[in-house]
């Protein structure tokens, strides 16, 4: 193998040694090319253990078929050297850390290099015209990614420090632009070549592409925001001043794990302005759809019941109605001081709404006021006491006074009174009454009542003997009575006259009828 | 019209009997339907005069007009010459209480202001504590007034017994949660009720303690009433006043039911003569302070379901908040 190995050595230095225009033309340049190659792929067989060939079968195949070897040996092992690329951009810490590994990583980089020159050399031989510009365009991407990584880790050493990266900066600001683009900036380069290989590959599912591609973008969309904000939001000492073994094993992990997963989910590249704003269109008609299938929120279903909507949900809402009613007043210091304000000036002013009691009825009838004359009366003082004897004498003869009249016409005009209310309160109408009329039947004679000649002259009685006489008993004349009877009439009439005299006092003067005056004699000499 | 059923028989001295006539009741039982029907004539009789209210009115316009026309030297209007002679034979008649056309409204209080009103004070049932001593505060704030407990007497027995026992007025109180929020004035003799609400009741035993706020003067107060304009005003205004008697002209203490739109402040003070001349007078504020907001006034008494409205309020109707029923 040594032998073989030198001679491969020796054969990849030739062939770097001639000039290009010799690979054009068919020439013994093929044998050294074919050694070189086979001792690569000796080199790189350790790094692909899936590979069926244990050799590069050179032999007795022509250019096609040894190119399939080799392609076949490539491509897993392409794979995964662009994650490592990928991770060794964003830190080139590791790979000093690494030790071994970053040893074979270098010599991982320049083995690609050369492969890359290798296979672009085969392919300018090859002459297929799309496999070469791709070949190309790919090289031309690692050798940018190379670049960067070299300016990364050479340029500055000035500025930068343990807390401050030029390279972190750039990576960012690179992050925060992609951000706003809509695409996530670690799937970029991933992205790019992923698509191309779509392109080359899948001509007929393009379809396919776009969905992943929209779906992809969704997953961009959504995917990157929360990332972004995760990042800022999670923000840890470690994220600025290094990490630790286990990080970087969990991002190792992680980005053979998201490997695969970009593999499905990725798809598009940058979008342009016209298919951006479809698809946000797409995803607002999207949204608007499934709104108006599901339920209604409660509070546009119209009249809705404390048992139709979610419980204390009505204090949630800022619920805004016109209320027709005034407000109950709110008593403030103002309204006190303007009440009692009010109330002052009344007092002073002694204006009350009192209750005004109303006057009573007199409950007894006032007394007769005797109407007292202050003119000289007509009558003479006799005829005064002649018109008293004569209404006592003979009631019926003697003229009324003036309350006689009153009274009389008071009582007709009470008595047409009560007829009418009895007429109006009583249900059962009585027919008008009799009025008795109250005459005193005196006992004088008739003739004296039709006649005006005095009394004296008439002897006939109106009155029936028995209602003259209203006595009982035994009637005896006074020739028939006995002592005793005699002595006990007298004794009666005694007793009555003292009863009588009892009773009145005040004899009047002019009653008096007796011989002997009480007066004293000397009225007389007067 | 007329009472269709007889009067009771102490009234009549006919010799025929009534033909309801219950025979040999107990003399309980007789007093009981004397009552009753007296009762009944009564509600007739005011039912009556009710009617004839629209009569009565027609006649008074015709008089009212004839008046004009005599005063004014004008020809009478020629649709009243058939009754001229016997309307104007009435004016002359006429006094100043029956020159004014009566309604039933007025008969309610016409009586009322001959005695002392008698009020009974009584709440809703299962009173709180609060409650009770807000019934006892506005026992102090009405002169004349007695509480009861409620215990679980029905509201026609409440009435009955005021009757029976002269009460003029029976103001009941209700509550929520310890919060006085109803008052309920109901006049007796089959007078009006007014139903308020209370609202920011301020009672005593909420400023401070018995001994920190004193006693309070329980001296016939003077009114006043301020903005009470419109025709349900006076009539409020009427209710409210015939729940106090007639004070003293120089009481020194004072209620106040102001009136802003459609809320009745009610305030009880006390005043002195000031320091610094007649002009001068110093205020202290007694007893409790609330608002009422007078929500229906019915011509009949709390028992009384089927009674007439006379007023209620209406909150729903759109232009409710423009409306104002008792002043302005």
């Amino acid at each position: 193998m040594s032998i073989a190995k030198a001679s491969g050595f020796e054969a990849l230095e030739k062939l770097m040694s001639t000039e290009p225009p010799v690979f054009l033309a068919p020439s013994s340049i093929s044998e050294v090319a074919r050694t070189a190659s086979r001792y690569l792929f000796e080199k790189l067989k350790p790094f692909n253990p899936k590979s069926p060939f244990d050799q590069l079968l050179v032999d007795g195949f022509d250019a096609e078929q040894i190119w399939q070897q080799i392609d076949l040996q490539c491509q897993p092992l392409l794979s995964s050297l662009r994650q490592d690329v990928k991770r060794f951009a964003q830190n080139p810490k590791e790979i000093r850390k690494l030790g071994n590994l970053a040893l074979k990583v270098s010599h991982e980089d320049d083995d690609v290099d050369e492969m890359d020159m290798d296979d672009d050399e085969l392919e300018a031989t090859e002459s297929e015209g799309d496999e070469e510009e791709e070949g190309d365009e790919e090289e031309e991407e690692e050798d940018d990614v190379e670049e960067d990584e070299e300016e990364k880790s050479g340029d500055h050493e000035g500025i930068e420090d343990k807390f401050f990266k030029i390279k972190e900066l750039e990576e960012f600001l690179e992050e925060g632009e992609a951000e706003e683009y809509g695409l996530d900036y670690k799937n970029k380069k991933g992205v790019a070549k992923r698509k191309k290989q779509n392109l080359r590959d899948d001509d007929d599912d393009e379809e396919d592409e776009d969905e992943e591609e929209d779906d992809d973008e969704f997953g961009a969309f959504a995917g990157g925001d929360d990332e972004e904000a995760d990042k800022l939001g999670k923000a840890r000492y470690d994220d600025f001043f290094g990490g630790k073994k286990k990080e970087t094993k969990m991002k190792l992990k992680d980005l053979s794990e998201d490997d695969e997963a970009e593999l499905e989910n990725q798809g598009d590249v940058k979008l342009s302005t016209h298919e951006k704003d479809r698809i946000k269109l797409q995803s607002k008609i999207e949204q608007m759809e499934k709104a108006n299938l599901d339920p209604k929120h409660w509070t546009m279903q119209g009249e809705i019941t404390a048992a139709k909507r979610p419980k204390n949900s009505a204090l949630e809402v800022d619920l805004d109605f016109e209320h027709n009613t005034r407000p109950a007043p709110v008593i403030t210091e103002e309204v006190t001081a303007s009440l009692e304000d009010l109330i002052k000036s009344r007092i002073i002013e002694a204006r009350f709404d009192d209750v005004q009691r109303a006057p009573s009825m007199p409950t007894k009838a006032k007394r007769e006021a005797k109407e007292m004359d202050d003119s000289k009366s007509k009558k003479g003082l006799a005829e005064v006491y002649e018109d008293e004897y004569v209404r006592q004498a003979n009631p019926a003869f003697a003229p009324t006074t003036f309350s006689d009249e009153l009274k009389k016409e008071a009582s007709i005009l009470f008595k047409r009174l009560c007829l009418k209310l009895d007429s109006l309160s009583h249900f059962h109408f009585t027919p008008k009454p009799v009025i008795e009329e109250m005459s005193i039947q005196t006992n004088v004679p008739a003739i004296a009542m039709e006649e005006v000649a005095p009394v004296a002259v008439s002897d006939a009685a109106m009155l029936a003997p028995e209602e003259i006489f209203s006595g009982k008993g035994d009637i005896k004349d006074e020739s028939e009575l006995t002592q005793e009877e005699r002595k006990r009439r007298r004794a009666k009439k005694k007793r009555k006259f003292k009863a009588e005299s009892a009773k009145d006092p005040v004899k009047k003067a002019r009653d008096d009828t007796t011989e002997n005056p009480k007066t004293v004699t000397g009225s007389e000499e007067r | 019209m007329f009472p269709s059923k007889p009067f009771p028989k102490t009234l009549i001295r006919h010799q025929h009997q009534t033909s309801s006539f219950i025979a040999s009741p107990t003399l309980k039982h007789s007093r009981k339907i004397k009552m009753l029907r007296r009762n009944i004539r009564l509600r007739k009789e005011y039912l009556y005069r009710k009617n004839l209210e629209g009569d009565e009115r027609v006649q008074y316009e015709k008089k009212m007009k004839i008046r004009e026309a005599l005063q004014e030297g004008k020809p009478i209007p020629t649709e009243l010459r058939n009754e001229e002679a016997r309307l104007r034979q009435e004016i002359d008649l006429e006094d100043q209480n029956t020159a004014v056309p009566r309604s039933h409204i007025d008969d309610e209080y016409a009586n009322a202001t001959e005695n002392d009103p008698k009020i009974l004070l009584t709440t809703s049932r299962n009173p709180s504590a609060p409650l009770i001593r807000f019934t006892k505060e506005l026992k102090f704030a009405f002169p004349n007034s007695q509480r009861i407990n409620r215990g679980s007497q029905v509201i026609s027995e409440i009435i009955e017994t005021a009757r029976s026992h002269d009460f003029t007025d029976v103001i009941l109180v209700h509550e929520h949660r310890g919060v006085p929020d109803g008052l309920i004035i109901s006049h007796l003799p089959f007078g009006p009720t007014a139903y308020f609400g209370l609202l920011n009741v301020v009672t005593r035993h909420d400023i401070s303690t018995k001994k920190a706020i004193g006693k309070m003067p329980e001296q016939y107060p003077h009114l006043i009433f301020n903005n009470f304009t419109t025709q349900m005003g006076q009539r409020v205004a009427n209710v409210l006043k015939h729940v106090f008697p007639a004070p003293k002209v120089d009481a020194r203490r004072i209620v106040t039911f102001s009136n802003e739109s459609d809320y009745i402040s009610f305030r009880n003070h006390v005043y002195d003569k000031g320091e610094g001349g007649p002009k001068s007078i110093e205020l202290k504020e007694v007893g409790p302070r609330f608002e009422l907001r007078l929500y229906q006034v019915k011509l009949g008494t709390v028992e009384q379901n089927e009674a007439e409205t006379e007023w209620v309020i209406r909150p729903y109707m759109n232009t409710a908040k423009k409306r104002k029923f008792i002043g302005e």
